[in-house]
């Protein structure tokens, strides 16, 4: 970048920092619920196009797909100040989107993964996806109305999660919830950088 | 999801040239975008170019850019890549999270996301 480095008085802008973060988990977990509680934009769900060489093969014809099609992908923003902001991304869930993750997670600050106790399964692909690529990561454990409330100690020991890896019950509908995953998975990236 | 009208898939095929990848060096979604000051800009830019370097006098990260223009990111990103190109923005090159976030930094965050 052809920013003055050498001129003290200019990091306001040279310094300008968009954190990137990223929301995993199977479908229906509560992804995009978690960024519109947090996001104070909209519009928070945009549809990404895919050339046909990304996409390869149709999932309904299984012929060549040779139009355009697109992903719903969430995105959020928190503004710290100016010039410094959080970007929360949803990661798309189907199988066939999985190449997008690595574009999404290249240079993020780490992830939440997000748990649903009564298919603790469905995660376990994000869980592996970032334990592979040593992206720090935090699981929170969504606790739906009529679900058993978990242990979190049962969570961890379900996924194989090291002992550092923080396990946090929320509901991601309430902002507060969503504050306090957010603040420990930065506590946690942090310490690990 | 595609959905029946296909009026505004066309006019992003417009706006990209059905290009799905930007021209030149690879950029982050969260990369920071600035428009050049002083650079001369032409005559003829489409309205969407003109947005992005009214958007981008601030310096302001690629989802942002999308955000204010209402596009896809990755059209956005097509967009960003030919004003790179044309000479008429910067765009920040991917550093390591490592390098990028501070004791202070990381400080700032904290107190932020505490105090929305
Ligand atoms: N009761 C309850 N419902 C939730 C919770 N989180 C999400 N939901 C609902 O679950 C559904 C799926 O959530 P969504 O955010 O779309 O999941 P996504 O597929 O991971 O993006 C929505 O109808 C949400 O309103 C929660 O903590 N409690
Ligand atoms: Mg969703």
């Amino acid at each position: 970048m052809d920013y003055a480095a050498s001129e003290p008085g200019a990091t306001a802008v040279a310094s300008a920092l968009a954190i990137k973060i990223l929301i995993a988990g199977g479908f229906g977990v509560g992804k995009t619920t978690m960024v519109g509680t947090i996001s104070e934009i909209r519009p928070l769900h945009t549809e990404e196009l895919l050339s046909e060489r990304s996409v390869g093969v149709d999932d309904t014809s299984g012929v060549e797909a040779k139009t355009t099609t697109t992903v719903a992908l969430d995105f959020g923003r928190i503004t710290i100040r100016e010039g410094l902001w959080l970007y929360l991304f949803g990661t798309p869930g189907q199988d066939r989107f999985w190449f997008m993750w690595d574009e999404l997670a290249l240079g993020a600050l780490g992830a939440v993964v997000l748990a649903d106790t009564r298919r603790l399964q469905d995660c376990f692909p994000a869980v592996d996806y970032f334990e592979q690529r040593g992206i720090p990561f935090v699981v929170g454990v969504n606790c739906f109305d009529g679900a058993r409330r978990y242990d979190p100690a049962k969570v961890r020991r379900a996924l194989g999660l090291n002992e550092t890896i923080p396990v946090v019950l929320c509901d991601v509908r309430e902002r507060e919830s969503v504050k306090h995953v957010l603040t420990t998975l930065v506590t946690y990236a942090v310490e690990g950088v | 999801m595609t959905g029946e009208d296909p009026g505004p898939l066309i006019r992003l095929f417009g706006l990209t040239g059905g290009r799905a990848r930007p021209q030149g060096e690879a950029f982050d979604l969260v990369a920071i975008v600035t428009t050049v000051s002083g650079s001369y800009e032409p005559a003829d830019l489409i309205p969407e170019h003109r947005a992005v370097l009214s958007v981008c006098r601030r310096p302001t990260p690629v989802a942002d850019v999308a955000a204010h223009l209402r596009l896809p990111l990755n059209v956005t990103r097509v967009i960003l890549g030919d004003l790179r190109r044309e000479g008429l923005v910067t765009i920040e090159r991917p550093r390591p999270v490592a390098q990028t976030i501070d004791e202070r930094i990381y400080r700032e965050v904290l107190h932020g996301l505490r105090s929305l």
